[in-house]
């Protein structure tokens, strides 16, 4: 078979590239306010990741939920509180050093590791050819509502019955979440004059 | 050299290499939440270690990543939208508590934030 | 051809004998009229210099003229060291599991290249002993068994050794006849001051500085052609007695007579042990010759130790011989009696040959090998004895180059591969081991000192370190290649810190800085010394400085040990973390020396380019730093043809049987060069970029970072308090002993009649005062106190910072993985 380029690769490198490039930018920027641009940018590489994996419908979930919404309140904090002597926040010298050795040493153990896993390698590009495109968001949905449409090709019907759906779940994230806002909200209330009051 | 980076360009990914992205972005993020006085640049290093978490549960769902059957299947994507959501939940309670601590000690350098010390 | 082959062979030992005996002569001419030698000596400079320079012209001939027509390296001329590794790796590379392999070359001397391979663990073909000419030129007396000769043992390492410390001691001496002239009038010595508050001035000692350096010469070259152990250990003792005088040289400064005591004792220490393995290798072998000596009629006469161990019936293996499994057994049962020693020997000898005492002999041999290293220990500065070389830069630059970094303390790597045949696997091990663990600490002391000599000083322990290191993993071409290159750029870095303290009149790099503009040469030849050092070149190419091919050939070993014994990880990790030090520490050095700002602008003003008699040798000396070890030129090629006496083959401990000696050439296989090229040059770069950042770019201050690291920065200016704990544990209580002693003396006679008086009264006080009041409630607080104590401690880990605990986090993840690994590996 004739060996051209395999676009998904080039643009998995490119994705892959400025999310990286711009995460380390996130790290080594001294300024707040730039430091939330790059982690827009970094974060939307990752959905462009996420698309790269066939995985369409949590790509448009992360920039729409993260890129649009959780970054969205980041920046709001920033602006909050963005007065001229928090826009740049020096560490010292040491901390660098250190946490450079550390996080060197973590990421190569991590990649290393990675890397000992002959299953973990690329498959072949037949292979990866053969497969099939598919809808993807309607299994998630069936899947939150309970039913899990990708199950019903398994044969045996005790493993099929331990592969339930993710309803339970999905209340409980949404119940959670409608607890956190309302927590958020109580919290962040203005109470600096009671509190100058008590102490 | 190893044929992971000899055949690049001509082969498709494996999950080894979402895995390395991942664990990059997950070192930014440790790296971040450690470097960074500012308690929004600990937010968003946070924000980074979940993004490397996520591309794992994204490159072990994924059948093309996988040459056939991908090792999670369905639950990959399914945490993945887990951790999203609970990421905005978190920024919004962590952005919540920053505000709180920088109307109370009007500063945002967590190295302020040393009360609980021994 | 043959006949004429004979003849030149015959000049070779009358060459290398002229080579060695010039500077004795010029010792002795010194020695009676130095004084007389022009104003002050002047003359003795040109005599000693005229001297070393003639041994470097006989040793040229010797290599050039005699050794490599008579021994053609492998693969003909020019280019053929290159091209003959190419086809090495591919050998390896195609036949990997066959096992046998095809002779390189058409010479007949290049048998090493077979080698042993594959699955093998030793049962290959192994290489017979090298080329070498060996006899005696004068015996001093036979005392029974006992001989001692004066005889020579040649063969490429010895020729080499020749060439290249002649060349750096002929550079040096040019060098300090520029250096030394202070000594030429009446000296003033700034550092010493007389009881009546002026300073010190004396007579200038110009001559018998080069008196000395020309008796260094006459024993270094001594050791080197030396044709058995007991020659060597005389001329060990001379090269000690040497930089003992060298050292001191400065004698009235309380400093420098400390520092050479403390050199002499400090090798004395490490010779106990050489002299411990020479009477166990004599006692059991019988003999002192390295090699067979033959008579007139070419008969074998006495066969030398390392044909005895390694015999050709054995496939050269190493193989304790019936005499040693004897004396071994009489040794082990020397406290059970005479009879059983009878009984037990008897039996040795009868089954010598049978399974159980396979390992008779080996704890013999095994003795033998780490006492001969005690002694290289000793002189090379290896841990535990390391104490000594850096406060050994007390002495004159010139003598820091030429003793402490090029020769001196090359004499016990060098000694360590001629009798490389001799270590038995284990021994290597041990060899290993404290190769590592001195590279480690030296590199690490290195990082935070601030004497520039001292840095160099520490750095040359770090070097030596990694040469043991490769020598023990039994890469014997690595170590000794390393020994050579290094030799070079160490003897250059020490020049130009010579020429830089020459300028500006102090060793403190923290009052330097800037001094590039002021003195260019210097600066830039100082920079070719550092990129050696660190092994800069470009990877996965052939290309780079000397440095390069020496490091990268020892990484590589070790990742072809470490595959074979995946337990000692340590043997692996420590070079190349010390790799990243030694970048580290060697720009922090060339850029707190040459640029930013000058820190003290008295001394920048004043300071000046050296004179053309200091230049010159920098630049010879960077010349050779750059080129010695490009492959073309053949050096690691001329080194494989001194591979000694069967070491070719992968060989297994008999004492530790799971330790694995992988045969040297399979660590220039392709994967494992790749492997260790990239981690090498990463390392390298990682230790440099983090220098520049800090000390040219300043974008991290030095003194925050000291601050963070507080305990270990601590730790490191005090040299892991070594000095403090022999302090403690030798010399305090051999003071205390003499106190001891000299109370006892003083007051025995009164003392003990009043003392028996006190003693009974003051029993009753004990007991009420000690035992009640000190054990019952003394045990009671002090439980108290040290939990209080713990509390107070602990509650300094609990500090509150958010980006602390991040760290705990990350550092305890990295921890526990560590461990795990180490145990899931043993």
């Amino acid at each position: 078979m004739e060996e051209g380029i395999y676009w998904p690769t080039f643009f998995f490198l490119l994705s892959s590239a400025v999310a990286c490039f711009f995460a380390f930018m996130v790290l080594v920027s001294t300024n707040i306010v730039r430091m939330a641009f790059y982690l827009v940018l970094s974060l939307a590489a990752t959905s462009g990741l996420f698309f790269l994996a066939g995985q369409d419908f949590v790509g448009a979930m992360q920039l729409m939920i993260y890129v649009g919404g959780t970054l969205v309140l980041l920046i709001f904090g920033v602006m909050l509180t963005s007065q001229e002597r928090f826009v740049r926040m020096h560490t010292s010298g040491g901390d660098w050093v250190l946490s450079l050795l550390v996080g060197g040493g973590l990421c190569a153990v991590l990649v290393l590791t990675a890397l000992g896993v002959p299953e973990w390698q690329a498959p072949e590009r037949a292979a990866v050819e053969a497969i099939a495109l598919e809808n993807t968001a309607t299994p998630i949905g069936m899947g939150l509502l309970g039913a899990r449409v990708d199950t019903l090709s398994v044969e045996d019907e005790v493993q099929r019955g331990g592969m339930g759906g993710y309803l339970l779940f999905f209340e409980i994230v949404s119940v959670h979440l409608l607890v956190v806002l309302v927590g958020a909200a109580y919290l962040a209330r203005a109470k600096r004059k009671q509190a100058v009051a008590t102490s | 050299m190893s044929p992971i980076f000899a055949s690049l360009l001509t082969e498709p990914v494996g999950v080894f290499h979402y895995i390395a992205v991942g664990a990059f972005l997950f070192t930014c993020g440790v790296l971040c939440m450690a470097t960074k006085r500012n308690a929004l640049g600990v937010l968003m290093g946070i924000e980074l270690v979940l993004n490397g978490a996520n591309l794992n549960f994204i490159a072990f769902g994924s059948k093309y990543l996988a040459g056939g059957d991908a090792p999670l299947g369905l639950d990959g994507p399914l945490i993945a939208l887990f951790v999203i959501v609970l990421a905005a939940a978190e920024a919004a309670v962590a952005l919540a508590i920053a505000l709180n601590f920088y109307n109370n000690f009007d500063s945002i350098d967590i190295d302020r934030a040393e009360q609980l010390q021994g | 051809m043959e006949s004429t082959a004979t003849n030149a062979l015959d000049l070779l030992p009358l060459l290398l004998c002229g080579a060695w005996l010039t500077p004795l002569a010029s010792f002795v001419a010194i020695l009676f009229f130095g004084k007389h030698m022009g104003a002050h000596g002047k003359t003795a400079g040109l005599v000693a210099t005229g001297a070393i320079g003639f041994s470097f012209l006989l040793s040229c001939i010797a290599l050039f003229g005699v050794w490599l027509p008579e021994h053609p390296l492998s693969g003909g001329h020019g280019h053929g060291g290159e091209h003959s590794e190419e086809h090495h790796g591919e050998e390896h590379g195609d036949e990997h599991g066959d096992g046998s392999h095809a002779a390189l070359g058409g010479s007949p001397y290049q048998l090493t290249a077979l080698a042993g391979g594959g699955d093998g663990h030793g049962d290959h073909a192994n290489n017979p002993a090298p080329p070498h000419i060996n006899g005696e030129w004068y015996s001093l007396g036979e005392f029974g068994d006992l001989k001692l000769t004066i005889g020579y043992y040649i063969d490429s390492l010895t020729v080499l050794m020749f060439c290249m410390v002649t060349l750096i001691a002929t550079c040096v001496h040019l060098y300090a006849t520029g250096y030394m002239h202070d000594e030429l009038h009446d000296f003033t010595d700034p550092e010493v001051t007389l009881d009546n508050g002026e300073l010190l001035t004396r007579p200038g000692r110009y001559w018998r500085f080069f008196q000395y350096l020309s008796l260094f010469c006459f024993s270094m070259l001594g050791i080197v052609i030396a044709g058995n152990i007991a020659m060597v250990f005389v001329f060990w003792e001379l090269v000690g007695i040497c930089s003992y005088f060298l050292i001191g040289f400065y004698v009235e400064r309380k400093s420098a007579s400390t520092a050479a005591n403390k050199a002499f004792i400090v090798n004395r220490v490490g010779d106990f042990g050489m002299l411990i393995g020479l009477m166990a290798l004599w006692s059991s072998l019988g003999t002192f010759s390295f090699g067979d000596l033959k008579n007139a009629e070419g008969e074998v006469v006495e066969q030398g130790m390392f044909s005895q161990l390694r015999t050709e019936e054995n496939d050269y293996k190493l193989v304790p011989t019936e005499s040693m499994a004897v004396e071994q057994a009489r040794l082990s049962s020397d406290s059970e009696g005479e009879e059983a020693a009878e009984g037990e020997a008897a039996e040795a000898t009868e089954e010598d040959a049978t399974e159980e005492t396979d390992k008779s002999g080996q704890w013999l041999l095994f003795i033998a090998g780490v006492g001969i290293f005690c002694g290289c220990v000793g002189k090379s500065a290896q841990f535990p004895l390391h104490v000594w070389l850096p406060d050994a830069m007390e002495g004159p630059t010139p003598v820091s180059a030429l003793v402490h970094s090029a020769t001196m303390v090359a004499a016990g790597v060098y000694l360590v591969g001629r009798f490389f045949p001799v270590f038995s696997p284990e021994a290597l091990l041990v060899i290993a081991y404290v190769g590592c663990i001195t590279l480690f600490l030296a590199a690490t002391i290195a990082i935070t000192a601030t004497d520039i000599k001292r840095v160099l000083a520490y750095s040359t322990v770090s070097q030596l370190g990694y040469m043991m290191l490769a020598l023990g993993l039994g890469a014997w071409t690595a170590g000794i290649f390393h020994l050579i290159t290094h030799a070079f750029f160490k003897g250059l870095l020490f020049m130009c810190s010579g020429s830089v303290i020459h300028a500006v009149h102090t060793n403190e790099m923290t009052e330097m800085g800037g001094l590039r503009k002021k003195m260019p040469i210097t600066a830039y030849t100082m920079l070719v010394g550092c990129l050696a050092i660190i092994g800069a070149g470009i990877p996965l190419t052939k290309i780079g400085l000397s440095g390069y091919y020496s490091k990268d050939a020892i990484i590589e070993q070790a990742f072809s040990f470490f595959g074979e014994n995946p337990g000692h990880s340590l043997l692996l990790v420590a070079p190349v973390i010390g790799a990243m030090i030694t970048a580290f520490y060697m720009f922090r050095l060339w850029y707190m020396t040459f640029c930013g700002e000058p820190r003290d602008a008295h001394r920048y003003d004043h300071a000046h380019e050296s004179p053309s008699s200091m230049t010159t040798p920098l630049l010879i000396m960077s010349f050779f730093a750059i080129a010695v070890g490009w492959p073309f030129l053949g050096l690691v090629d001329l080194l494989e043809q001194g591979r000694p006496i069967g070491t070719q083959a992968t060989t297994q401990g008999v004492l530790l049987p799971s330790l694995v000696l992988p045969d040297e050439h399979l660590s220039h296989l392709e994967p494992i060069k790749t492997q260790a090229g990239l981690t090498a040059f990463t390392a390298a770069a990682a230790g440099l970029l983090l220098a520049t950042v800090i000390y040219l770019w300043r974008a991290l201050n030095p003194a925050e970072i000291k601050q963070t690291f507080t305990p270990l920065y601590r730790a490191l200016w005090n040299k892991w308090w070594f000095d403090e704990l022999y302090h403690v544990v030798f010399t305090l209580p051999t003071l205390a002993l003499g106190k001891v002693i000299a109370a006892i003396d003083k007051n025995l006679i009164d003392g003990l009649i009043h003392a028996s008086a006190r003693g009974s009264r003051g029993v009753s006080k004990v007991v009420e005062l000690v035992f009640d009041r000190t054990v019952i409630d003394g045990s009671v607080n002090a439980f108290a106190r040290g939990t209080w104590d713990v509390g107070v401690w602990l509650k300094r880990i609990q500090t509150g910072s958010l980006r602390q605990y991040v760290m705990f986090i990350a550092v305890g993840t990295l921890f526990v993985y560590l461990a795990a690994t180490v145990v899931w590996l043993s």
